[in-house]
């Protein structure tokens, strides 16, 4: 009577692992998209808008189109991998927890690096501009800079800092202008 | 250099990226990318649109002082002045290309000034220019004057016409009729009324002075970015 009671118990718990385990294989399968979206999402345009490297249009398209939904997808589909992850973790032994840790490390990466500029961290931009009167400069006469004026007003952009910083927005004489480099 | 007002909304630029080392910016208030050398958007809400071109020149800073006395200077950022490169431009030339034009006139990295004539593009090299300046071309019916100022490195293009009739500029003291014995100070002069031009386009002396001439907007930049950007430019020759 024990005897049976007990492998009764047994047989109602290898049952309920086994609906674990299919539940769980349909859990692991979102999970995988999420993060393969997600990781997606920041590697595939860092991958074409690499410096030095060809850009083909379609893929220069498709890197713009990625990075400009990035932010949003990251987010979404990367609190959809935590939440899964959440679920998976309950019903799954160590070796797969270590397998979504390993996941969720760079699921995190990405969707933090989708929300940066990192050309930026290259070229750091000019944030508030300064300027100086032409005779307190000390640029030597030799040096190439860019030049624009609007009436009265004329600025000189010296191209060392420029070819560096490559984009400065100003307003000169009133018209908001962007310097290019 | 561009204006950046679209649609009457004032826009705000960052770098963004990097397309065949001709680099790509986005603005801060649609996310739009737009292409550093055309001013167009090329992606984004605002795709389609093109930022207005500013008239702007490239000069040595001796030159600039001379003309705009009251001109302001973008001081260097402390933080960055490391960064700062004072020999770029053989630093930039050393760089690999991504994309070439074999059989092309010129090589990818060759310096040119570029300019665009209602869509007809033509490309002089600098190399010819510095030689030869003043240049004087048409392209598409309009005539051209490109000039090298006093320090051979400043650049200008004007419309090479004065009260609506062509004109032919020369360097004084180039003129194999003059003397070579006094060195004169630089100016242009035109060959239908022998006035007086400075670097700026306008006349000093003579019957003309007080005119000046039309600008034309002209890009220094290497072959292989102008010639993607134009494929059906021409190359000065001479």
């Amino acid at each position: 009577m024990n005897t049976s009671s007990l492998s009764e118990h047994e047989f109602h718990g290898q049952l309920a692992d086994q609906s674990n385990r299919r539940t769980s294989r349909w859990i692991w399968i979102p999970f995988f998209l999420c993060a393969l979206a997600t990781i997606g999402l920041f590697f595939v345009p860092a991958f074409i808008i690499r410096p030095f490297r060809y850009q083909a249009p379609r893929a220069l398209f498709v890197a713009m189109a990625l990075r400009q939904y990035a932010p949003l997808v990251t987010l979404i589909a990367g609190i959809a991998c935590f939440v899964l992850a959440f679920a998976l973790w309950k019903t799954v032994g160590p070796w797969r927890r270590a397998l979504l840790v390993l996941i969720l490390l760079p699921v995190t990466f990405s969707a933090v690096m989708a929300r940066q500029n990192y050309f930026e961290w290259m070229f750091h931009p000019i944030a508030g501009p300064q300027f100086l009167a032409q005779s307190e400069s000390k640029l030597d006469p030799k040096e190439m800079i860019m030049a624009v004026r609007f009436a009265s007003d004329a600025r000189a952009y010296p191209i060392s800092q420029m070819a560096y910083h490559h984009v400065l927005n100003d307003v000169v004489g009133g018209v908001p202008i962007v310097a290019t480099y | 250099m561009w204006t950046r007002t679209v649609n009457g909304r004032v826009l705000h630029f960052y770098l963004a990226g990097i397309n065949n080392q001709n680099f790509l910016m986005r603005d801060k208030e649609t996310g739009t990318w737009w292409q550093q050398i055309t001013g167009k958007a090329i992606y984004g809400p605002l795709q389609g649109a093109t930022l207005e071109l500013v008239l702007s020149d490239e000069l040595t800073f001796g030159e600039w002082r001379t003309e705009f006395t009251n001109g302001l200077v973008l001081a260097p950022v402390a933080k960055y002045t490391k960064e700062y490169e004072p020999n770029w431009e053989p630093e930039v030339a050393k760089l690999p290309v991504v994309i070439s034009f074999p059989g092309t006139e010129l090589k990818s990295r060759d310096v040119v000034v570029g300019l665009t004539i209602n869509g007809a593009a033509r490309a002089y090299p600098w190399e010819t220019l510095a030689k030869q300046s003043p240049v004087v071309d048409h392209v598409n019916g309009t005539p051209l004057l490109l000039v090298l100022g006093p320090d051979g490195k400043s650049f200008r293009v004007f419309v090479s016409r004065i009260d609506a009739r062509d004109a032919e500029f020369f360097l004084q003291g180039e003129d194999p009729a003059e003397t070579s014995a006094e060195k004169k100070p630089w100016a242009l002069v035109d060959a239908t009324t022998a006035s007086q031009w400075n670097f700026q386009g306008c006349a000093t002396s003579g019957p003309a002075q007080g005119k000046c001439l039309d600008r034309i907007p002209a890009l220094k930049d290497y072959w292989f970015d102008w010639r993607n950007y134009h494929p059906d430019t021409t190359v000065y020759k001479r």
